[in-house]
């Protein structure tokens, strides 16, 4: 067991045991705090794999973004800070099985699926290389989807914008 | 010569030659730990009182003057009243969240240290993507201010922490922005490129309408994210006592005063990278003998030059200006500072594409 | 129209901006313009801003001589009682009784110097000083007689 071994389990010991935290805490900020050190984790993962772009955009769009609004939401509503009630032990069964049926369908189709290795030469991970092939135009390019997803974009935040616009109506 | 490039060489040597690889590499992480944690220490007792001397010149004051010769043991008799002061937790907090909360603060500064070069090849990490990592894991610093605010169950803190957070999700896209004009006339992510491309001429100088630009918004941009005034509305201490730290103290207030002084150091590190060319001497086109004077001053002294010189000129800005008002604030970002710069990196690409810059 | 105004708008906050920092640039860089006074070790120097109010004085002459005629109105005008004006009757070489004080007595620890008194004074007998190492140990010190022991009216005041 080298090194990188163990910095591995530990990772996945921090994505898992925060997990567990999220999913059975009882305060709702608690329980964001531990979903973004499960998210963490999964960016530690990413960077243990030399994937360091996709590391860091998991950072920037999960923790930087979509955690903090969590966060934001929790702040906004009232009576957070108290302690939720526990659940009943016959939900709290069923979606325990319902975990474990996902995982077991997951699990399931990863081992039956043969993975067939590739024999085409490795491309490093890098910003340009990920630039060009999510740009490319020619063959497995992915220029149309890239163009999809920024008119999606475009109409939120053209959307965003309307709404902000909206003068109130003007009540005396 | 004595160069750091030379001595970390020498020392990797010795400790290969010594030990196992495995050995060194434990070895070398250590040794880079307590030299980042070193650095943490020597730039607290520099920044606080280079912030309070530089706020009492302004100010027409004197500022520290009693402790030490010209008052410089000043911010060392502070840490010594820090470490031996009672470290309180109110009885009403999330106390795991409470104590847990300046850690994150601490361990987001120093992730930030590694891509940082602080001189000709003296880098704890040359990550191909530097400058994204420095912003993403930039964006982890607002959980720890959150945390801190709601784990105070103090009404200051949590409105100290509601307002830091809307104000560093807001800047954060116009600092990243200016970032990225850089990015577009560098045409890579990594610190070393960046800095290696600034070699015949700072891009401040190279990049000329829309590096300008940048370079103002991103000064803005950062003094916002650090939460330093006239952006401190997250501790606004005429407003909210302290902000998001009202409840702490003592050597757990340290750690949230130490990290703001870093995270200035790290964008104001950042920011000679982008703008002024990190460890990268002046430069005057074809002058030969002027460039060879000026390549004799090691690189260390160039990059610490103009770290401290962004730093300073983030200090006069905080002295000079008053604090503005949340809808200021925010009216600021989304109406001026983000339509301008996404108007300038426009710009800034056109001129890329065109090869306009120098 | 909307954007030339918010081009103005952005010149003028780039213009403001520079204005603010060349004046704090220039108090940085002139050490002269300090105006912090380091108290106890300059304390045979300093010299108080002319208006600074510390405590009320008698101010007397060389032959031990004041102004005040004890008309009170000072006290009256005073807002918390800090001063209180004995009077005697003098007798006159012409054998008139003239009225004039005995004591005029000043609680330095009730006084806010609101500088009333100063205002209300008719012949200006009475001003502020600009002393303000007033601490003493006991509480008494404080009560203090403006006008010096046998000292006269002036001549011609009335």
């Amino acid at each position: 067991m080298d090194g990188s071994t163990i910095i591995f389990y530990l990772l996945a010991a921090l994505i898992l045991g925060s997990g567990i935290g999220a999913v059975s805490s009882r305060q709702i900020f608690r329980a964001a705090i531990y979903l973004l050190f499960s998210l963490i984790g999964i960016a530690g993962l990413f960077f243990w794999l030399q994937y360091e772009f996709i590391a860091a955009v998991q950072i920037v769009v999960y923790v930087g973004g979509i955690v903090v609004m969590i966060i934001f939401s929790i702040f906004l509503t009232q009576q957070a800070g108290e302690k939720l009630p526990a659940q009943r032990t016959d939900r709290k069964l069923f979606a325990a099985l319902a975990a474990f049926c996902g995982l077991a369908i997951t699990l399931l189709q990863v081992f039956q699926f043969k993975f067939i290795g590739t024999t085409a030469a490795t491309v490093p991970p890098t910003v340009s290389n990920i630039g060009n092939q999510m740009l490319g135009l020619a063959e497995n390019g992915y220029a149309l989807p890239f163009e999809v997803v920024s008119i999606l974009l475009l109409a939120a935040m053209i959307g965003c914008i309307v709404i902000a616009l909206k003068s109130k109506p003007q009540s005396i | 010569m004595w160069s750091l490039t030379d001595i970390t060489g020498r020392l990797d040597q010795w400790l290969n030659q010594t030990f196992s690889s495995t050995w060194v590499l434990v070895i070398e992480m250590l040794i880079a730990g307590v030299a980042v944690i070193g650095l943490f220490a020597a730039l607290g007792l520099v920044l606080v009182l280079m912030e309070r001397r530089v706020a009492a010149w302004i100010q027409i004051r004197l500022g520290p003057n009693r402790v030490g010769p010209f008052g410089l043991l000043q911010s060392l008799a502070d840490t010594l009243k820090l470490l031996v002061k009672e470290g309180m937790t109110p009885s009403g907090a999330d106390k795991f969240l409470f104590n847990f909360a300046p850690y994150i603060a601490m361990m987001v500064a120093m992730l930030l240290m590694a891509p940082i070069a602080f001189a000709k090849n003296f880098q704890l990490w040359d990550l191909n993507i530097g400058v994204l990592y420095i912003s993403a894991i930039s964006s982890i610093m607002v959980i720890s201010i959150l945390m801190a605010g709601w784990a105070s169950n103090n009404k200051y803190s949590l409105m100290g922490a509601m307002r830091s957070g809307a104000q560093i999700v807001s800047y954060e896209l116009s600092a990243g922005l200016s970032v990225l004009t850089i990015v577009v006339f560098s045409g890579s992510l990594n610190v070393t490129d960046i800095i290696n491309s600034q070699a015949d001429g700072w891009w401040i100088f190279k990049g000329h309408l829309p590096a300008w630009i940048s370079f103002v918004i991103f000064i803005i941009a950062v003094t916002a994210e650090t939460n330093r005034a006239p952006f401190d509305l997250a501790e606004a201490e005429s407003e909210l006592t302290a902000g998001f730290h009202t409840e702490y103290s003592g050597m757990k207030f340290a750690l949230f005063f130490l990290a703001e002084y870093i995270n200035v150091f790290i964008v104001c590190a950042l920011g000679a990278i982008l703008f002024l060319g990190g460890w990268m001497p002046f430069h005057i086109g074809h002058w030969e003998a002027f460039n060879h004077v000026m390549d004799y001053v090691p690189s260390s002294i160039w990059f610490f030059g103009k770290t401290f010189f962004l730093i300073f000129l983030i200090m006069w800005f905080r002295w000079t200006f008053p604090r503005l008002r949340i809808d200021q604030l925010l009216n600021l970002e989304w109406k001026y500072l983000l339509p301008i710069s996404m108007f300038n990196i426009l710009l800034a690409t056109a001129i890329a594409i065109l090869g306009w810059h120098f | 129209m909307f954007l030339i105004k918010y081009i103005k708008e952005v010149f003028g906050a780039i213009r403001s901006l520079l204005v603010g920092m060349r004046l704090t640039g220039y108090y940085f860089t002139h050490h002269k313009e300090i105006i912090t006074e380091q108290y106890p070790d300059n304390r045979d120097t300093l010299k108080l801003a002319d208006r600074f109010k510390g405590e009320v004085v008698m101010p007397h002459d060389e032959k031990n001589e004041h102004r005040c005629t004890g008309c009170t109105a000072c006290e009256l005008a005073c807002p918390n009682g800090t001063i209180k004006v004995v009077t005697k009757f003098d007798i006159t070489p012409e054998g008139k009784k003239k009225k004039a004080i005995d004591k005029l007595v000043y609680h330095l620890e009730l006084c806010t110097m609101c500088n009333l008194c100063i205002v209300a004074c008719p012949s200006d007998a009475i001003v502020m000083a600009p002393t303000f190492e007033h601490s003493v140990f006991d509480r008494s010190a404080l009560t203090k007689i403006l006008n010096k022991p046998d000292s006269k009216i002036m001549e011609g005041v009335e």
